[in-house]
């Protein structure tokens, strides 16, 4: 059996020092590159080094993206996430996000844009598998709704994902 | 999302990211601005505070945490850290990820400036393969890195076999503050050598768990990390 996951570790969790690393690298690039910059980094990220990821949710469809993000979210530490899986759609509850969570009890400044991340990584992943995302809420909780491009409730409403803080 | 669990994935994807922006120079002021003073500025409080007890405070709360094979070594006026098992380096390499021409850069890009801001410098080497070693010294200490063995004992990662067992080549670091003040390169990409599916010649030995020191594959192939799966299942 494949595992769920593109890219495997040999520890189960991963460490949650790390957000300190991938917050900073948001904000670097923004006050270094600007606001576009930084979604265009996301954007290459979506597509290029998660591009196995796409080819996985190409090849098995909402159930594959269902069972991509359990794996996922089984490994980030801290959190706390439902995985709904409809006919067609994929839902992420994510009632604590892992990220936020960790990066506020350390007493960490979170970059303003942190959960549009969320968006334009997901989006251009989906978006090689035929799918798209839409993100509601955000600054620690948020749904994540997954589903074919023409299943879609209009398009992202970008006021609808909340600012980190 | 992206996550903690492949960060080692995405962050040296970064690197090359960044380098198409804006050259070597943005990968360095990266490494030293947005993880030396930001993301792990509490190394830099520990370290610019409590000195040699700040390092080992520093890293042996983080290397546990990442389950990095290492020791750490205290005499008087100089920390050592042998890294036997890199787990960021070794994630990379069993993973075939390679986008950035040298991943081992950013230890030192951002714990050189660093620690030059806390008063030390550095000797370092790394062999691209999950191994290096690490000397911190005052910046007022003139002296040169330890001779093999006289500091770590049998611990000093220069004593194994697998050390410089194979053709690849070795970053030397010698009173160093930053990644830029190197002795030495990286393997050139026609050097690179393929995941061998047939030999399984990267990743871990399921004899030895010792790490095989081939120079990992140029990019990531999906049927080469399926390949990796099963071959970890047999460990």
């Amino acid at each position: 059996m494949t595992h769920p996951l593109s890219y495997h570790d040999t520890k189960p969790v991963g460490a949650a020092d790390f957000y300190f690393a991938i917050n900073a690298t948001f904000r670097f690039i923004r006050e270094t590159l600007g606001a576009e910059a930084l979604r265009a980094y996301w954007q290459d990220l979506g597509r290029e080094y998660m591009d196995p990821v796409s080819q996985r949710w190409n090849a098995g469809g909402l159930p594959a993206v269902a069972e991509y993000w359990r794996a996922f979210f089984a490994a980030e530490p801290g959190g706390k996430v439902e995985v709904h899986e409809q006919k067609d759609r994929v839902i992420l509850d994510v009632q604590t996000c892992p990220a936020i969570r960790h990066l506020r009890a350390e007493n960490r400044t979170i970059d303003r844009g942190f959960c549009q991340h969320c968006y334009f990584v997901s989006e251009a992943a989906a978006e090689k598998a035929g799918l798209t995302v839409r993100v509601k809420g955000g600054n620690g909780r948020c749904l994540q709704t997954f589903c074919p491009k023409e299943a879609a409730d209009g398009p992202q409403k970008m006021e609808d994902i909340e600012k980190a803080s | 999302m992206i996550g903690c669990y492949d960060f080692c994935g995405h962050y040296e994807w970064t690197f090359e990211w960044l380098r198409q922006q804006g050259g070597e120079v943005l990968v360095h002021q990266f490494w030293d601005k947005a993880i030396g003073q930001d993301s792990q500025r509490h190394a830099a409080a520990l370290i610019a505070e409590k000195g040699f007890a700040g390092m080992k405070e520093y890293w042996a709360h983080t290397l546990a945490e990442e389950a990095a094979g290492f020791t750490f070594t205290e005499k008087l006026g100089v920390v050592r850290i042998d890294m036997h098992k890199c787990p960021s380096k070794g994630f990379l390499l069993r993973n075939g990820l390679e986008q950035y021409s040298d991943y081992c850069d950013h230890c030192i890009g951002w714990i050189g400036p660093m620690m030059k801001k806390a008063g030390f410098q550095v000797h370092h080497e790394h062999n691209h393969c999950g191994k290096c070693w690490w000397e911190f010294r005052r910046s007022s200490d003139s002296s040169p890195a330890s001779d093999t063995g006289i500091l770590a004992g049998q611990n000093d990662v220069r004593l194994h076999e697998d050390w410089a067992q194979h053709d690849h080549s070795f970053d030397v670091f010698r009173n160093a503050v930053d990644a830029s003040k190197k002795a030495g390169s990286p393997p050139s990409a026609g050097s690179l050598q393929r995941f061998d599916p047939m030999t399984q010649r990267h990743g871990f030995s399921a004899v030895s768990r010792q790490w095989l020191c081939y120079p990992p594959p140029a990019v990531c192939h999906r049927d080469q990390t399926t390949d990796l799966t099963n071959y970890e299942q047999t460990l």
